[in-house]
């Protein structure tokens, strides 16, 4: 599947990668997130999320295999995003969180509201 | 009136109430003393050192890793505290034995309210997660709280 790039940027420690993609015609948007996601950066990460948003993706996949570390203040960047798509009729996932993310999700009960796959196939799939 | 009049006829007692309120969090007796074998770390938004740091430690002290885990996001959420409100750097203490590992963070800022992080926010919240997470996660959390600073300690213990 050809995917083109629209932009990866780092935020010190966090690293943020957007593509578009297709899932049997249907077309999502795939954000990597990579690194750690904290208080320092998580005004970024809203930022670029909320571009994304703006888009209006029916779809947004966040692949967070390559994240280590989430703390409270990214985890609601998160759930802004889940709002705000949620509005406009847009869907949020989750993709392969590692244990220290996993266990915030869980915590939280984030993962009762955001759906989260083990794979972004899996995610796109629904 | 008549209840007035049959007070005053006891003998004085010092001011006391009825009900006594518990000590709050924020107010309690001092913390207890360091112990020797601390190891010191002043912050300013270098997060990611102070979580490492704690996961070695937690590690080294005995702690499973998904315990160390915990741990190093109960911290991390504390020191979010410390980069977002206290406006100035941030100490982290970290000292253990053969029962409990405890990280303290001290820093110039002020929590109001001696019951923060004790009552979960709301599934979709947009905020206070942060301090609840620290309560849910740790064994015990000790807040002291005045106009000097804050001072929070928690403890895991390694029995676990």
């Amino acid at each position: 599947m050809p995917s083109a790039v629209w932009y990866n940027k780092c935020v010190d420690l966090l690293t943020v990668s957007v593509r578009a993609r297709e899932s049997a015609g249907e077309p999502y948007t795939l954000v990597e997130i990579a690194g750690e996601a904290d208080v320092t950066n998580t005004d970024e990460l809203h930022r670029l999320l909320d571009e994304e948003v703006a888009a209006q993706p029916r779809t947004m996949i966040i692949d967070m295999s390559g994240l280590r570390f989430m703390d409270s203040s990214a985890l609601h960047a998160l759930l802004r995003v889940n709002r705000s798509l949620d509005r406009q009729g847009g869907v949020l996932a989750l993709v392969s969180p590692q244990a220290a993310v996993a266990k915030i999700l869980r915590l939280t009960t984030a993962d009762r509201l955001i759906p989260v796959f083990d794979s972004v196939a899996e995610a796109a799939a629904g | 009136m008549a209840r007035d009049a049959s007070r005053a006829r006891r003998p004085q007692a010092p001011e006391e109430s009825a009900f006594p309120l518990a000590p709050t969090p924020g107010r309690g007796s001092p913390l207890s003393p360091l112990v020797h074998g601390v190891m010191a770390f002043v912050y300013t938004t270098d997060l990611s050192a102070v979580r490492s740091l704690v996961h070695l430690h937690a590690l080294r002290a005995g702690l499973t890793e998904s315990r160390a885990i915990d741990l190093m996001l109960a911290v991390s959420e504390v020191a979010a505290n410390t980069v977002r409100h206290a406006k100035s750097p941030g100490c982290l203490d970290i000292w253990y034995d053969a029962r409990e590992i405890i990280c303290q963070i001290r820093d110039r800022g002020f929590i109001a309210d001696p019951l923060a992080g004790r009552r979960k926010p709301a599934m979709d919240a947009l905020g206070g997660h942060g301090l609840w997470i620290v309560n849910q996660v740790c064994d015990e959390v000790e807040m002291r709280s005045d106009e000097t600073g804050t001072t929070i300690r928690l403890h895991m213990t390694l029995s676990h």
